[in-house]
């Protein structure tokens, strides 16, 4: 008597999926390790910073002023006579928040909205991709300028104007995936056995679109740092008075006339540094998913 | 298109005056009229290239002002451009073509440039070759001691306010020269920084096209691999890459009012940072028109480029 052997495969859950091609091996995994380890370097201190800073980062005075750096301050001090290593160990906490914020409302928006208009179709999908088009050539910074401006100067309007300004990347990246997965046959075959829109849209359609989310949102996390430095260079950023790499990147080239390098080298390096963790990964990503770029 | 953005109620006034001047200066304005006539004598008013009058300082109009801004501008996203887009698909080609070391310098050269803010960037090539080893000037359009001439016709002054051509036009090299000399670190700065995405694009297109039928069969003739690279793939990577000029044009104006700011360049950038700062909204509404009409022409521009180089597509 034989016995059939029955295997069953395991559906790979959703996060299985997102995490494996993180731990394999394979194309794009140096560039993403390095990438991701930048990153958590950067959350790490920033999270920690009140246990690891030296000093205060807004207590004034505590050397001479735009000292270079020495023993006692590892990366000099700013105009004020400010601590710039306590400054650069507290300065990502706004900046990333911002960039976190930001992203959180972009997948909360632009994702649905991708997905609905993509598989409704007709005249509402045209409209909304004509919208989001129109935002999507505008040069982003002029765009962010102008909510800011209208809207007043906060940190939560400063999240909202970069979402605003990169919802339509996420729009397009969805939506063009979904318009050629729900045509499909597997996805006739999963409407045929009697799935609900609901459920073809997030059960079938969805687990395929979000290898390019995660290519768009590192990204979108990138472009969110560098956007709101630019901010802040212009004066519609975060308040001076915070501890902040864009602050005192901005500020700090007052002083560059006069030879004090120490300031911007390392607010902007940080910068820098964020952006380029998050641009490894999603590059490293796009190369583990993509056969096309290796 | 999206040539209206902004909103009528940006028109409200903030100031701390005296109630009869804000009164005088309100009713000047026409903001003591319903929003939907102000907003409909502003659609009159641009119909006609009339973009109001500005809000801060002498109450002139916002349209002048803009194009006395616009040649800096025009003139700095330009050379930038050539920086970009030499630099991008030399680098994108050299690294399609030398897999292992080469392409990866590039790759990484292509995501670290990309990473960088645009005015850090531009502080350090300040830094380096403005204040350390003094041999380019860090910002402004001349030198102070230098006077522009222009070309007269008929005693009429023919200037373009673009200074790199106007200095030819009237022969004036040491305005020239100068002109050039102020423009090399800021078009070096925006260009290497948008170059990121030529690199990329040319990089990732070379890689595909190389693997054509008709590259392979270049070769089986027996072509040079110069030749098989430069003539016969590279022009035909480089053909999806006028389609995304367009889009990189918008990213060259954001990076252009940062660059803008970070050299004191009085071009657009500078003067939208400035309107802002002085909640000048007529002045900042316009600008943003202004750059709107742009974007649309010059994408309107690449499309139809882009049909006239591949024959393929037909308006």
């Amino acid at each position: 008597m034989t016995t059939i052997q029955r295997t069953r495969v395991k559906p790979q859950s959703v996060m299985g999926k997102l995490l494996t091609p993180v731990f394999g091996k394979g194309y794009g995994r140096g560039l993403m390790l390095v990438g991701i380890a930048v990153t958590i370097f950067i959350a790490a201190m920033s999270i920690l910073a009140p246990f690891i800073a030296p000093h205060d980062p807004t207590a004034i005075g505590l050397g001479q002023p735009n000292s270079p750096p020495s023993a006692m301050f590892p990366m000099g001090t700013d105009q004020y006579g400010r601590d710039m290593l306590s400054r650069i160990v507290w300065g990502g906490r706004f900046i990333l928040l911002v960039a976190v914020a930001a992203v959180a409302i972009c997948l909360v928006i632009g994702l649905p909205i991708g997905l609905v208009s993509a598989y409704v179709g007709g005249n509402a999908d045209r409209t909304i991709a004509l919208v989001m088009d129109s935002i999507y050539a505008f040069p982003s910074l002029v765009l962010a300028i102008m909510i800011i401006s209208v809207f007043g100067v906060t940190i939560i309007n400063e999240a909202l104007a970069i979402a605003v300004v990169y919802i339509p990347s996420y729009f397009r990246v969805v939506r063009s995936q979904v318009l050629s997965i729900k045509e499909m046959p597997y996805v006739d075959a999963a409407k045929s056995a009697g799935a609900g829109t609901p459920s073809v849209l997030l059960r079938y359609i969805w687990p395929n679109v979000t290898a390019s989310v995660v290519v768009v949102a590192t990204v979108n996390f990138a472009d969110s740092i560098l956007t709101t430095a630019g901010l802040d260079f212009i004066g519609l950023g975060l308040p001076v008075t915070l501890p902040d790499w864009g602050i005192d990147l901005t500020y700090g080239r007052q002083a560059l006339p006069i030879g004090v390098w120490w300031t911007i080298v390392f607010s902007g390096g940080m910068i820098l540094l964020a952006a380029l963790g998050f641009s490894l990964i999603s590059e490293g990503y796009a190369e583990r998913v993509n056969p096309k770029l290796r | 298109m999206r040539v209206l953005p902004g909103n009528p109620v940006l028109l409200r006034f903030e100031k701390n005056a005296d109630p009869a001047l804000i009164a005088q200066y309100t009713h000047a304005l026409g903001l003591d009229k319903p929003l939907y006539v102000q907003y409909f004598d502003y659609l009159w008013g641009l119909l006609h290239g009339d973009l109001g009058l500005s809000m801060a300082g002498a109450f002139e109009p916002v349209g002048p002002q803009i194009m006395s801004r616009f040649p800096a501008t025009l003139e700095l996203t330009v050379y930038a451009f050539i920086v970009a887009v030499v630099v991008g698909v030399l680098l994108g080609a050299l690294g399609a073509r030398k897999p292992g070391a080469p392409d990866d310098s590039v790759k990484v050269f292509g995501i670290l440039i990309y990473a960088f803010p645009v005015f850090f960037l531009g502080m350090i090539l300040q830094l380096v070759f403005g204040i350390w080893i003094h041999a380019l000037p860090v910002s402004g359009r001349l030198d102070p001691g230098v006077i522009p001439t222009n070309l007269m016709i008929y005693g009429h002054p023919i200037q373009t306010g673009i200074l790199t051509i106007d200095s030819l036009l009237s022969a004036n090299l040491p305005e020239f020269i100068d002109a050039v000399r102020h423009l090399i670190l800021p078009a070096t700065a925006l260009g290497l920084v948008i170059s990121g995405i030529f690199v990329r694009m040319t990089r990732a297109n070379m890689m595909e096209t190389m693997r054509a039928d008709f590259v392979t069969a270049a070769r089986a003739r027996g072509l040079k691999e110069r030749t098989v690279v430069y003539s016969y793939a590279l022009r035909n990577a480089l053909l999806p890459i006028v389609t995304i000029m367009g889009l990189q044009f918008a990213l060259l104006l954001s990076g252009a009012i940062l660059t803008e700011t970070e050299f004191s360049i009085l071009g657009l950038g500078s003067y939208l940072v400035d309107r802002i700062n002085f909640r000048d909204y007529t002045a900042v509404q316009g600008t943003v028109v202004f750059l709107a009409i742009l974007i649309s022409s010059v994408s309107l521009i690449v499309d139809i480029l882009y049909a006239y180089l591949d024959p393929r597509v037909r308006l």
